[in-house]
C-alpha cells in the first residue's frame, strides 16, 4: 500500500500574475529552486521529475536548468488539471518503490499571457485521434470552452436538485473572502458579494463571469521524498496518507454527457472511495479541503461525491458560510483558483501543505488531515495529506 | 429606330450581349411596375430573414427583360409570339444580368431565339422567344 | 409568409418543415392523397376571376417600359401593351383582400401542410395570341393542370405543380396564356450532390466554417448520414445495442460488426447552455448548445436553432434539422417541435 510511505517536504512557487514576462521554462526553474530551498535540498538531490502532459517544459529541460544530474524516474500525467494530485501520486509511488528518492512535481505556464485555455481553439476537434474524435461531437457546435462544458453539467444539476445560480455564487463569495486576506492571491483585498456575483455578466449560461476562475501566469513545484527521509528535512512533512487517480464509466474529457447521470462527477466518486479506503479516514476526519474550483458548480458536486454531504445537498451545505474559513468545512483557505491563482490545481496542493504545517495565512485551527482534489469533469486525482 | 426584316435574320446568328446592372433601384422599380409587392423584391430585411442574400428580381420582370433583350435587337417591327423561360438562380440586387442569344430556328414566319440570362451565381433564366419580323420591303 | 397567389411569383425560399411530416414517397398514403386532390382540382377545370381593376392603360405601360429600360416605341405608337406585361394587368397589387379563389390554392396549401414547405418557380411560358389594347380589361381564368411527383430533387423531395392561366379580352377572346410551374419541396440541407440549378443559397460561396469535425472509419457513417438528412445511430449487428457517440467495438459484446439505424429525428432537451463569451470562430453569440435525449435511448449534442434563447428549457421537444455551414459541411441541429 502506498499509504504514508511518502511525503511532501518542499513547496515553491513564483508570483502569480497576468503577465509573468518570463519564459515558461524559467518559471518552472524558479518554482523548483524555491521548493528545493524550502525542503533544504539541493538540485543534485533530485533524481525524479513528474509533470502534466500539458506542460510545455520537458523534465530534462527543467533538470538542465536547475543543474540536476541524472534522473532515474520521469513521468507525466494526462487529462489537464486532473493531473495535479496525480503528479504527487506518481512521485509517491516512485519514492515508495525505490525508483527515485527525491521527485519534483511541477507545473509552469503563462496561461494568461500565453495560450489561454478559456479561449476557443478550432484545432480541438481537428485530428482523428481518440480525443479529436471525442471533441468532434462537440466542437463543431461551438461547445468548445471549459466554461461551456461545465455549464452543461451545471444546468442539469440545477434542474435535478433545484439548485440556483446563487448556490454557485456562494462558492465564489467564499473563495474571494479567503483570497482577500491572502497576500499571494491575485484578488488579495478584493472580496465580492453574492449580489456582485449575480450581477456579473453571462459567460455561458448558467455560468456568470464570477463562476469562472481567473487565468494566471505562474509556476508551482513540490518536492516528494519518502516519509522517513522527510522527517529529517527542514520542514515538517506533509505525509501522503492517500493518493488516488480515477476515471468513471463512459468517461470523456469535460463532456461526459452520455452516461446515465449528468448531475454528479462519478470520477471524483472513484477518487473519493479510494482515498477513504487507503487512508482509513472518513469525511469527519478532514479539517479543511482543497477542492478544485475552476468553475463553481463542480465544487458542489465534489462535496457530494466525496461524501461531505449527500447528493443534492451541497446547496444547503454551502449556506451560511458552510465552506468559509469559519464554516463546517473550510474549503480552499488560500482563495482557490477563483481567488488566488489558476496554476492547474498545483497551488492548492501547496496550500494543503501549508495547512498541515500550520503556516497558512488563513490557517484553519487543528489541522491533521487535508483532502485535496484535482481537475473536475476530466479523469482526476486526489490526495489526503496528514501531519506526521 | 432600326427594325430587322425577315431577310436580314439568319439562323445561327448571334444577338449582341445586353448587360444590366441590377441596382436596388432596378429591382424595386421593376417589381412595382409589375404590380408585385411581395416584400422579398423590395425589403432587404425580409429577404434576408427568408434566407436570401438580398432582394431579387421577380419573375414578371425576368419575362419583361427577356422580351426587351430580343426587341432591342429586333426593333419595333418585330412581334413577340411566345416566351418560354426556365427559371434558375435568383438575380440579386448588386449582381449583373447578362443576356446572350442565338437565332436557332425558323418555322414559317416564326423565328425562335435561344436566350440565356446569366448572373454571377449561374443561369438566372434560359429559354426561347418566338417572334415574327416584318417582310422585307 | 403566405402562399403566393397563383399568379404571383413564388419566392425561392424555404421554411422549416413541420415536425410531423407524414411519410411521402411514391405510393404512400400521403402520395395517394395528394394525387387524388390534384385530380379533383384538375377536374374543376378553368375558374374565371374578375376582370382587371385597371384597363390596359398608357401610364402603367410607360412606367413598366421605363423600369425595364425598354425604349421600343411600337407599343405606345400602336396603342397596345408589351406582350410580356400580360400578367401585370391582373396582379392583385396591395389589395390582398381581393385575392380570388383558384383551383391552385387548395393544392398548394395541402402540400405546405404536409411538409412540402419549400417553393421555387421552375417554368414560366407565355403565348401571346394578340396584343392587349389600350382601354381593354383583361379577365384571367385559371386551371390546375397537374401534379407530378414525388421526385427526388437537389432541394429535397418534392412535387411539381403546374397551372395555366388564360387572359380573355373584351371580346371574350383569348389574348394570352401562361403555363406556370413550381416545385414544392421538403427542405433539406443539401448533401454533397452537385449544386442544384435552383438552390439559391447553395450557389453563394460561403466562408469555410472553421469548426470541423475529425472523421475516421468509425464515425464516417454518421457524417454521411447527416449529408443525406439522416441522424444515424450506431447499432451493434450482433447484440443490437445502440450507441452514441459511436466507436469501433461494441462495449457490451466485443463485436466489431456495426450497422446503424436512422433515428426518428425527434428529441428532448436533457441539458443546454447559452454561450455568450468568449467569441467562437464561425459563430454569432449568443447561441444554444444542448444535450438532446433521443427516444431511441441515446444522447447527442447539437445546437438549438429557430428558437429564442430564453425559450429553451430542459424537457423541450425538438426535431432534427440540418444546416449547411459552408459548401461542404452540414451539421445536424435541433428546432423546437411545434405542438
Amino acid at each position: 500500500m502506498l499509504k504514508s510511505h511518502a511525503a511532501i517536504s518542499g513547496i515553491g512557487a513564483t508570483e502569480f500574475s497576468k503577465k509573468s514576462g518570463r519564459s515558461e521554462l524559467r518559471l518552472a526553474a524558479e518554482a523548483v529552486f524555491a521548493a528545493l530551498d524550502d525542503a533544504g535540498l539541493a538540485p543534485a538531490d533530485v533524481d525524479g521529475m513528474v509533470t502534466f502532459t500539458q506542460d510545455t517544459n520537458q523534465e530534462i529541460a527543467v533538470a538542465r536548468e536547475i543543474g540536476a544530474g541524472e534522473l532515474t524516474y520521469f513521468s507525466r500525467v494526462d487529462y489537464g488539471g486532473g493531473a495535479a494530485c496525480g503528479t504527487v501520486a506518481q512521485a509517491a509511488m516512485a519514492v515508495a518503490t525505490g525508483m527515485a528518492t527525491t521527485v519534483v512535481c511541477y507545473r509552469a505556464f503563462n496561461e494568461r499571457s500565453g495560450r489561454r485555455f478559456g479561449q476557443p481553439d478550432a484545432r480541438l476537434g481537428g485530428q482523428p485521434t481518440s480525443q479529436g474524435l471525442e471533441m468532434s461531437w462537440h466542437v463543431p457546435f461551438g461547445l468548445m470552452t471549459p466554461a461551456s462544458w461545465v455549464a452543461m453539467f451545471a444546468q442539469r444539476y440545477m434542474h435535478t436538485y433545484g439548485a440556483t445560480s446563487e448556490d454557485f455564487g456562494r462558492v465564489a463569495v467564499a473563495m474571494r473572502r479567503h483570497a482577500a486576506t491572502n497576500p499571494a492571491a491575485w484578488f488579495h483585498g478584493k472580496p465580492i458579494t453574492l449580489e456582485e456575483h449575480q450581477a456579473s455578466r453571462w459567460i455561458v449560461e448558467p455560468l456568470h463571469l464570477l463562476d469562472c476562475c481567473q487565468e494566471s501566469d505562474g509556476a508551482v513545484a513540490l518536492v516528494v521524498t519518502t516519509a522517513e527521509r522527510a522527517r529529517d528535512l527542514r520542514r515538517s512533512p506533509a505525509v501522503i496518507t492517500a493518493a488516488a487517480q480515477g476515471s468513471g464509466t463512459g468517461q470523456m474529457m469535460m463532456t461526459s454527457y452520455y452516461r446515465d447521470d449528468m448531475s454528479g462527477l462519478p470520477e471524483m466518486g472513484v477518487v473519493g472511495r479510494r482515498l477513504w479506503e487507503m487512508s482509513g479516514l472518513s469525511p469527519s476526519d478532514i479539517q479543511t479541503a482543497i477542492l478544485y474550483d475552476h468553475f463553481t458548480p463542480f465544487v458542489l458536486a465534489q462535496l457530494e461525491e466525496l461524501g461531505f454531504c449527500g447528493h443534492g445537498e451541497a446547496p444547503d451545505y454551502l449556506r451560511d458560510g458552510g465552506i468559509e474559513i469559519d464554516g463546517r468545512l473550510p474549503v480552499n483557505p488560500n482563495g482557490g483558483q477563483l481567488g488566488e491563482a489558476y496554476i492547474h490545481g498545483m497551488n492548492g496542493i501547496a496550500e494543503a501543505v501549508r495547512q498541515i504545517r500550520g503556516t497558512s495565512v488563513n490557517q484553519v485551527p487543528g489541522v491533521r488531515n487535508v483532502l485535496v482534489t484535482a481537475g473536475t469533469g476530466v479523469p482526476t486525482s486526489g490526495l489526503i495529506l496528514s501531519t506526521g | 429606330m432600326r427594325t430587322l426584316t425577315e431577310d436580314q435574320v439568319e439562323i445561327g446568328s448571334v444577338l449582341p450581349e445586353l448587360s444590366i446592372d441590377l441596382t436596388p433601384t432596378v429591382v424595386v422599380s421593376t417589381a412595382l411596375a409589375t404590380m408585385d409587392f411581395t416584400p422579398v423584391h423590395h425589403d432587404v430585411g425580409i429577404a434576408r430573414a427568408q434566407g436570401s442574400k438580398d432582394i431579387f428580381l421577380n419573375i414578371l420582370t425576368t419575362m419583361g427583360l427577356v422580351e426587351r433583350y430580343v426587341t432591342d435587337w429586333a426593333g419595333p417591327g418585330a412581334v413577340i409570339r411566345r416566351i418560354n423561360v426556365k427559371l434558375g438562380v435568383p438575380a440579386y440586387a448588386g449582381d449583373r444580368l447578362s443576356f446572350n442569344g442565338t437565332i436557332v430556328s425558323r418555322e414559317a414566319a416564326e423565328f425562335t431565339v435561344e436566350v440565356r440570362g446569366k448572373v454571377s451565381l449561374g443561369d438566372h433564366a434560359t429559354g426561347t422567344i418566338t417572334l415574327t419580323f416584318p417582310e422585307a420591303s | 409568409m403566405t402562399e403566393p397567389a397563383p399568379m404571383t411569383e413564388p419566392a425561392p425560399m424555404t421554411e422549416p418543415a413541420p415536425t410531423t411530416a407524414p411519410a411521402a414517397g411514391p405510393g404512400s398514403a400521403l402520395d395517394r392523397e395528394l394525387h387524388e386532390l390534384a385530380d379533383k382540382q384538375v377536374a374543376l377545370g378553368e375558374m374565371r376571376g374578375s376582370p382587371s381593376v385597371n384597363p390596359v392603360n398608357e401610364p402603367m405601360i410607360r412606367h413598366w417600359l421605363d423600369a425595364m429600360g425598354d425604349t421600343n416605341p411600337a407599343y405606345l405608337d400602336q396603342g397596345v401593351a408589351p406582350p410580356a406585361m400580360i400578367q401585370v394587368w391582373t396582379m392583385p397589387g396591395l389589395r390582398r383582400d381581393v385575392k380570388e379563389r383558384s383551383p391552385v390554392d387548395d393544392m398548394i396549401a395541402r402540400l405546405t401542410d404536409t411538409g412540402f414547405t419549400g417553393v421555387v418557380a421552375t417554368n414560366c411560358e407565355q403565348t401571346y395570341h394578340r396584343p392587349a389594347r389600350l382601354g381593354e380589361r383583361l379577365t384571367p381564368a385559371t386551371r390546375f393542370s397537374g401534379l407530378v411527383g414525388p421526385k427526388q430533387t437537389a432541394l429535397g423531395e418534392g412535387y411539381f405543380a403546374t397551372w395555366n392561366v388564360t387572359w380573355y379580352g373584351d371580346g371574350d377572346d383569348p389574348v394570352a396564356e401562361m403555363m406556370f410551374r413550381i416545385l414544392k419541396f421538403r427542405p433539406r440541407q443539401r448533401a454533397s450532390e452537385k449544386a442544384p440549378e435552383k438552390a439559391p443559397e447553395r450557389q453563394e460561396p460561403k466562408q469555410p466554417y472553421p469548426l470541423r469535425p475529425a472523421v475516421n472509419e468509425d464515425t464516417a457513417f454518421f457524417w454521411e448520414g447527416v449529408r443525406k438528412g439522416e441522424l444515424r445511430i450506431q447499432r451493434c449487428s450482433d447484440c443490437g445495442e445502440l450507441r452514441h457517440p459511436p466507436g469501433p467495438v461494441c462495449p457490451s459484446c466485443r463485436s466489431a460488426n456495426r450497422t446503424h439505424i436512422v433515428s426518428s429525428g425527434e428529441g428532448v432537451v436533457y441539458s443546454y447552455v447559452v454561450h455568450h463569451h468568449p467569441p467562437v470562430p464561425g459563430r454569432e453569440t449568443p447561441f444554444v448548445v444542448a444535450v438532446v435525449e433521443l427516444p431511441e435511448g441515446v444522447r447527442i449534442v447539437g445546437n438549438i436553432v429557430d428558437c429564442p434563447t430564453d425559450a429553451v428549457g430542459i424537457g423541450m421537444s425538438l426535431r432534427a434539422t440540418y444546416r449547411a455551414m459552408d459548401d461542404e459541411l452540414i451539421l445536424p441541429m435541433w428546432a423546437p417541435r411545434e405542438t
